[in-house]
């Protein structure tokens, strides 16, 4: 099997619950593969299943080519997690719970290799390994877990959540350590919804929704579906004098600009149009994903009463 | 005052289930010992010599009280008042450090103080939970006495002197709560507390002056300095004096108003004791799973193994005492045996073997709280970071195992080494050196069997392991240890491994029941192991 990770149809059931519903995930070798849904879609339970810390109730699975059930302690070896809830040990300081940790995943077997790796990471991180894991705040306990799984090198690094606590400076430094693992050829899935962080790193995206997948490709190819977001100054233009530019949607004008949709395709052939009215202050804005996001979840917020925002 | 009883309600609602078994256990405990005296020692001339042995015995005064008379009530209080009141006082501070520390700990106590409930009224709804909880305490202990025949004011005064005791130590508990950084360190020290009260009552009793009739005792100052030793003043059934009383209420008191004071001033979360700083760097032993589970309990066994110390110790020495007391007067022997499940022993025996009956539990106990262990990690979520490392759900299970089985005979060694010298410097001959360690021996199966049954348990029902395990506990020791005293039938008092421990007789030991104990801890282990394999990780 050519992919890294390879899911389909997995099932799992907690009691009545179905958490996973035929959910598919393919990740593909050196892809940094962005795992979207809101909270309670599975994303966590599909990580502890791809770990073998769960066993699934039904379709296939492969992670490295191997049964993570049946090998979890093999994969492990090649595999670094992050979990959505980072908790330490009360009376471990964090510097112990990082050579701990490091120590079962067998990075610290050079010893001088390692004590760089860390020492590196707790300075980029700013982070103090000697309080004891009941002092930190949920950032530092992030930052643990970060520190821990950045400092011995993984073939995997299956990430739950991994920003959730950081100050912005700190997403930075994550950031940059996940293109640095990435560079070296390292395969990332990461589990969020911070959808600009998602779009910063990820090539790859697959969106879920009540455990089952309901979006996943390139961001450019799930751009595609969506269309395009375009304004200008009206200028006096009424939306009847632009009822024949091709391919326009949900036409509004309104505070003096003229804004309408199109599908990706259909822009350069509606630029000529707007050439002849000469219109100024254009802007062509492509979806964001968090425009693509809720596309997939819009029609549960209206659901659930809130309005629409796209 | 609307928003302490929505603060109130929420306390008792939380601990409905655990004051549901400590009241009506208490009260229970004063009913059985009120029927088995009666039924045991009916006779007041059986009952004045116990008395007599009691007094010419500082041990027994130790584990007892403070003979005030051979009337059938004065007996039963002395029996089991101290235990009563320690019972009440560990109920009382688990309440009390449960609503502060611990929610304070684990941050919850910050959503309630940052509601109009603020920082001062979460501790007065804790105090009032903890008041109410003992003044129940108090009419189960009174309807126990009444409900196995005592008078009615001796019961009265006995189940408010147990009350007082655990009014005091809701106080105690609150107030050490306010000390310390953890709540598992606040109920170490408050839990030693009560203990400690227990024990340095025991010493003023065993100093005590007797009275020339030989069936009254006077404690000496030592018995001063206990919430325990006040309440035993109250002398049920006797004097029935509240006076004494005033006493433990005064404590109570006088902690609470030291609560309130250190909790205006400090930040919430923050300690008197400030939390040390740890080291940067892991220590080389702290490098797998087994180094971890040492790390995270080794001051509990250490616990556990200070209370092995204290029994072997008391075991050791009182073997003699009771030697020369019998060699005196055998109707004492007799009286004695009756005492404890009678077999054909030896005084020196039967008390070696009561005393390591309870070094047993406390071996047993300690391998209970390994195994517990694991569900907490796993429920915390410390469980999933392990076992995200190359390391097997099943080696981690074992590491845990194995070390329950290193800290149930460190337990064991201790209560044996103790006993030993405890008998050299009494000068016991060296005889006793041997029999203190066949006899922690015979301890081993029935705490191993805990440690395989109670894994098995947390394999294959992880919810309710951790409830389950310690109830298991608890009715083991009440049927194996408390079951002939209260006069269970021997099919009941079959069910608990501490039953089935082997006793010597007159030198020779019949180790059946352990081996076959030893057969049905492997079965259960193999079984758990092979569970293990197949179970996913439940956090919740």
């Amino acid at each position: 099997m050519s992919e890294l990770i390879e899911a389909i149809g997995l099932q799992k059931r907690f009691g009545p619950v179905r958490a996973l519903d035929g959910l598919d995930l393919s990740v593909g070798a050196g892809e940094v593969h962005g795992f979207l849904g809101p909270n309670g879609a599975g994303k966590s339970t599909t990580l502890r299943i791809l770990l073998g810390l769960a066993r699934p109730d039904g379709g296939l699975l492969s992670v490295l080519g191997l049964n993570p059930w049946d090998n979890a302690v093999q994969l492990h070896r090649r595999i670094a997690y992050i979990p959505g809830d980072v908790s330490l040990w009360p009376n471990l300081s964090g510097g112990e719970t990082i050579d701990l940790i490091s120590r079962l995943r067998g990075g610290t077997r050079d010893k001088a290799a390692y004590a760089g790796r860390k020492a590196r990471l707790i300075e980029a991180f700013e982070f103090d390994p000697s309080k004891k894991g009941r002092s930190y705040s949920k950032g530092n306990r992030q930052k643990v877990a970060l520190i821990a799984a950045f400092a011995t090198p993984a073939q995997l690094f299956i990430l739950d959540e991994p920003t959730s606590g950081l100050d912005p400076i700190m997403e930075a430094v994550f950031n940059q350590e996940i293109g640095r693992v990435a560079a070296n050829g390292a395969t990332v899935l990461l589990s969020s919804h911070i959808l600009s962080e998602v779009e910063a790193l990820c090539g790859k995206v697959s969106i879920i929704r009540s455990g089952r997948t309901v979006e996943t490709g390139t961001l450019a190819q799930l751009r595609h579906l969506t269309r395009n977001e375009v304004s200008f100054l009206a200028g006096g233009l009424t939306a009847a004098d632009l009822a024949g530019i091709p391919g326009a949607h949900d036409l509004v004008v309104a505070h003096g600009r003229a804004m309408f949709t199109v599908d990706g395709e259909q822009v350069s052939a509606m630029l000529p149009t707007l050439a002849r009215l000469k219109v100024l202050g254009l802007a062509i804005t492509p979806p964001s994903l968090e425009e693509l996001f809720l596309r997939q979840y819009g029609d549960e917020l209206v659901a659930d009463g809130v309005a629409r925002v796209s | 005052m609307e928003i302490l009883g929505v603060l109130l309600r929420q306390r008792l609602r939380r601990d409905r289930y655990q004051l549901a078994i400590w009241i009506p256990g208490i009260g229970l405990l004063g009913l059985f010992s009120a029927s088995a005296v009666a039924t045991t020692f009916g006779d007041a001339a059986g009952r004045a010599s116990i008395l007599r042995l009691a007094i010419a015995n500082p041990g027994l005064l130790m584990l007892r009280g403070l003979p005030q008379g051979y009337g059938l009530g004065p007996f039963v209080f002395f029996q089991i008042f101290a235990f009563l009141a320690l019972l009440a006082g560990l109920m009382s501070t688990f309440l009390a450090v449960r609503h502060t520390r611990a929610e304070e700990e684990s941050l919850r106590a910050e959503l309630v103080f940052a509601t109009l409930a603020g920082r001062t009224k979460p501790n007065v709804a804790t105090l009032v939970e903890g008041v109410l909880a003992n003044l129940l305490v108090g009419v189960a202990v009174a309807g126990g006495f009444m409900a196995g025949g005592l008078g009615v004011s001796g019961a009265v005064a006995g189940g408010a002197a147990t009350a007082a005791v655990g009014v005091s130590f809701v106080g105690v508990g609150m107030l050490i709560a306010q000390s310390t950084s953890t709540s598992r360190g606040a109920n170490g020290i408050a839990a030693a507390a009560v203990v400690l009260a227990y024990l340095v009552r025991g010493l003023g009793d065993a100093l005590g002056t007797p009275s020339p009739d030989g069936v009254h005792m006077s404690a000496a100052w030592p018995s001063w300095f206990s919430p325990i030793g006040w309440a035993q003043q109250v002398q049920a059934f006797n004097a029935n004096s509240y006076a004494p009383l005033g006493l433990n209420l005064t404590l109570a008191a006088v902690c609470a108003a030291a609560v309130f004071a250190l909790a205006s001033r400090r930040d919430s979360g923050a300690s008197i004791v400030p939390g040390r700083a740890g080291r940067p760097e892991a220590p080389a032993r702290l490098s797998g799973t087994f180094g971890l589970a040492w790390r995270l309990q080794w001051l509990s066994i250490l616990g556990w193994c200070v209370g092995g110390l204290a029994t072997g110790w008391l075991a050791g020495a009182l073997g003699n005492l009771a030697q020369q007391a019998a060699g005196s007067n055998t109707t004492v022997t007799s009286a004695l045996q009756s005492m404890v499940a009678a077999r054909n022993l030896s005084l020196a025996e039967l008390l070696i073997s009561a005393m390591f009956a309870i070094i047993g539990v406390l071996a047993a106990a300690c391998a209970t709280q390994t195994v517990m262990r694991l569900r907490q990690e796993e429920i915390v979520g410390s469980a999933e970071v392990i076992l995200a490392t190359p390391v097997s759900r099943v080696r981690w299970l074992l590491d845990y195992l194995v070390l329950g089985t290193i800290a149930t005979v460190l337990v064991l060694l201790s209560g044996a080494l103790a006993s030993s010298v405890g008998a050299a410097v009494s000068g016991t001959d060296l005889q006793a050196v041997g029999d203190s360690f066949s006899a922690a021996a015979a301890q081993l199966p029935a705490a191993l069997i805990y440690l395989a049954v109670l894994a098995l348990l947390y394999v294959l029902l992880p919810d309710i392991a951790v409830a389950a395990g310690w109830s298991l506990l608890g009715a083991g020791v009440f049927l194996g240890i408390f079951g002939a005293l209260v006069g269970l039938p021997q099919w009941m008092r079959n069910i608990s491994p501490f039953t089935h421990t082997p006793v010597a007789v007159a030198g020779t030991t019949d180790w059946s029941g352990g081996v076959w104990m030893l057969g049905i801890a492997a079965v259960a282990l193999v079984v758990a192991v092979a569970g293990m394999r197949r179970r996913s990780l439940r956090p919740s």
